[in-house]
């Protein structure tokens, strides 16, 4: 089993796979700190599950040489379940690359990240709603403390791909 | 089933006005004060000011504190000595290698591999590095990089690049290796074959600038202003001659953080780390290829022929051939043995400048062909013309003020 | 407007915070600005200038560099005191005092380093005297401007209360 670690640039996700496999990368409070991808590995239920902290990207139609390697990562491996980070603070933006992905048909993820600053801008996201229209797991995240890992983890084998027009159905159910 | 942009921005708006709320955001002192930071009348004071911080500590650190206070004390006065002692029995020219002048009494003109390449390495660069790799931990991970991008955007646009591409400039201060991979976050091949050519032929390293600070005190800041003005001049000139876009983008900025110990101290491990791996071994070998090319004569050689080119257009004694050898591995060794050479105040920027902005360290190489052989060889044949023009036109200019 | 929040008390309370803050960061803008100004003065001609115990350096580094700094701190004070308790223009007081805490902490971490050596020749550590002795004056403009530029927490904490 593989996991790609995917998001737009400077939502944590370097601090993800630090956290989840105990490994060093390089972290740091600016966009672009990974331009290269990085491999290590975890363990769920007693299983060897490769990781991959996949640079920065805004979407699938890369704009720079860090969001061409992202592409790639992407393409090359067919078989991943994608765990997206998204700022909580800026939802919308990083679910475009989410709903990008998973119409590639990926099974994924989703860690709703820096819920506390999301929290000090004032910004409230209804969580569970959010899962029954997407149809994909959500969790939130303080990466930085570690809030929400154990559950993430636990979410990660549960996902399946989820087909556009249903998410369409159910955005758009009363709308 | 798949979407095109409009759909997909469609259904995201719906989504999130099912699942979202913004509600009132007040403005914080953070807020505020972060905002100052940003704006071009208050954000440059601000800069000019954790420049000089920067700077400042840097210096004392490194200089006051461990180099000055403690190891030149330890290298001058008790570890050559000890070698000049130990090694007394060797063949001639072995000691010489490895020990150095049997005369000298201070590590920076002994040069041997064992005193002053451990010297310079450790006495000298680790505190620097260590200083340097804290501060900018620090930097990063409060979140002023952004900021510091946002501030120098319009300039950075008049040399082909924008606001980001101060990120791998200031990690080339540090060490220009990463900060060629750093490129990465330009858009375009021209941005980021710009700013990786610059980087590698202007911007000194965290190791070489220590040295400076320890031999040329008096002088750096002029050996620094004279590499900017090339940075930008440069930079000016290659963005109008190459073709290719250089596209606006939105700078991110990430709200300020207090960083934490766990990434500042794993950070500055692994760079520390990453130092004495490619840094001591390449100084080492530096150190002890140049007393074998001056053993056997290759250096006074090449010094005579070339000597036209050095005394006729850059205006520096034939000598500095031999750090100029050197400087292809290591440019803080570089520094360091122009120092021994003896030339007047303005031979020694002159020297200096030339030893910093002539060919970019293996290290550095080796990654600049990672980017693509084509980007290394445009970059080399920049360097070639660079050289040779800007060295000419700093000894035009010593002329024409009396110095040279 | 949050002050319509205010019991009239509080709100008077503030009015006087208000006043005190305008006057108190008047004047030390007007120091601070002065004292920029004498350390580019210094810097042109070259030479430091003292005044009992306060050394004005005349060099580029920290000299001229760290005078421009104590004068955009100055500038940042003089800045700020109107509406001062907006948040805006607060802000500016704040980062004034940031600029004054940045240059005197540089050179007191610069007298540590030079405090704890030895010296080339003496013993490995400076003994005890010695030590002391780097601290003693003549000081630098930041570090007169220091004591007075901490009165910025106070208000801080004033407005965190209100």
């Amino acid at each position: 089993m593989k996991i790609l670690l995917m998001g737009n640039p400077n939502v944590g996700k370097s601090v993800f796979f630090n956290r989840l496999t105990g490994a060093n990368v390089i972290e740091s409070n600016y966009p672009g700190t990974t331009v290269d991808y990085t491999k290590g590995y975890m363990r769920i239920e007693g299983e060897d599950v490769e990781i991959i902290d996949v640079p920065g990207a805004f979407s699938l139609e890369p704009k720079d040489k860090a969001e061409e390697v992202a592409a790639k990562m992407l393409r090359e491996n067919r078989d991943a379940t994608v765990v997206c980070v998204i700022d909580a603070s800026k939802v919308e933006r990083g679910l475009y690359l989410a709903l990008e992905i998973m119409e590639e048909g990926y099974p994924l993820v989703i860690a709703l990240n820096m819920w506390d600053v999301a929290e000090d801008k004032n910004i409230q996201i209804d969580v569970a709603r959010l899962k029954e229209i997407l149809g994909v797991p959500v969790v939130h995240t303080v990466a930085i403390s570690g809030e929400g890992f154990r559950e993430l983890v636990s979410k990660i084998k549960e996902t399946v791909p989820v087909e556009m027009d249903k998410i369409i159905k159910r955005a758009g159910g009363e709308a | 089933m798949k979407l095109n942009v409009d759909e997909r921005w469609n259904l995201i708006e719906k989504i999130s006005k099912k699942t979202v709320t913004f509600g009132k955001y007040q403005h914080t002192l953070k807020d505020a004060v972060g905002e100052l930071t940003v704006k071009p009348l208050t954000g440059i004071p601000i800069a000019v000011a954790i420049l000089y911080g920067f700077w400042s500590i840097f210096g004392s650190f490194a200089g006051t504190l461990c180099t000055d206070g403690f190891f030149v004390k330890i290298f001058d006065g008790h570890f050559l000595p000890f070698m000049q002692k130990v090694f007394t029995g060797l063949p001639k020219w072995l000691y010489y290698i490895f020990v150095g002048d049997p005369l000298a009494d201070n590590c920076f003109e002994a040069f041997g591999v064992l005193t002053s390449g451990l010297f310079l390495a450790i006495g000298v660069v680790l505190p620097a590095i260590f200083i340097f790799y804290l501060m900018l931990a620090l930097l990063e991970d409060i979140g002023y990089m952004p900021r510091l991008a946002v501030l120098i955007d319009t300039v950075l646009h008049k040399i082909g690049l924008h606001g980001y591409a101060i990120v791998p400039t200031i990690l080339g201060l540090g060490c220009n290796v990463p900060a060629v991979t750093a490129t990465r976050i330009l858009e375009t091949r021209k941005q980021r074959f710009i700013a990786m050519t610059i980087m590698a032929i202007f911007i000194p390293c965290g190791a070489q600038l220590g040295i400076m600070e320890e031999v040329i005190p008096d002088t750096i800041g002029l050996v620094l202003l004279y590499l900017i003005t090339g940075y930008f001049i440069f930079g000016f000139i290659l963005n109008k001659m190459l073709p290719g876009r250089s596209p606006e983008i939105l700078i991110d900025v990430p709200p300020y953080q207090m960083p934490t110990r766990r990434n500042v101290v794993r950070k500055l491990r692994m760079r520390i780390t990453s130092f004495f791996k490619v840094a001591i071994p390449f100084v080492l070998l530096g150190c002890a290829l140049v007393n074998v090319l001056y053993l056997a004569g290759v250096i006074e050689w090449l010094g005579n022929v070339l000597a036209p080119v050095f005394i006729g257009w850059f205006g520096v004694p034939k000598e500095t051939v031999g750090p100029l050898i050197a400087a292809f591995l290591r440019k803080d060794l570089a520094v360091a043995q122009l120092s021994a050479i003896e030339m007047t105040k303005y031979q020694m920027i002159m020297a200096v400048v030339l030893v910093s902005i002539y060919f970019p360290c293996v290290a550095t190489f080796a990654m600049m062909l990672r980017e693509g052989w084509r980007e290394l060889l445009g970059a080399l044949a920049t360097l070639v013309v660079t050289v040779f023009l800007y060295g000419g036109l700093m000894h035009l200019i010593g002329i024409v003020l009396g110095v040279a | 407007m949050q002050t319509s929040n205010y019991t009239s008390t509080e709100r008077r309370s503030g009015v006087n915070k208000n006043k005190f803050g305008r006057v108190y960061f008047g004047i030390l803008g007007v120091v601070t600005l002065f004292f920029g100004i004498m350390d580019l003065v210094a810097t042109l001609r070259g030479e430091s200038i003292t005044w009992g115990i306060l050394e004005i350096p005349g060099d580029i580094f920290p000299g001229g560099w760290g005078g421009l700094i104590v004068l955009f701190a100055g500038l940042f004070y003089l800045a700020g005191i109107r509406n001062f308790f907006q948040i805006h223009q607060f802000s500016k007081v704040v980062m004034g005092s940031i600029l004054v805490w940045i240059m005197a902490g540089c050179d007191i971490f610069a007298w540590i380093t030079e405090s704890i050596p030895g010296g080339e020749e003496g013993p490995w550590l400076n003994p005890w005297g010695n030590f002391l002795g780097t601290f003693a004056p003549p000081y630098t403009p930041a570090i007169f401007l220091l004591p007075f530029s901490l009165v910025v927490i106070y208000f801080i904490y004033q407005r965190r209360r209100t």
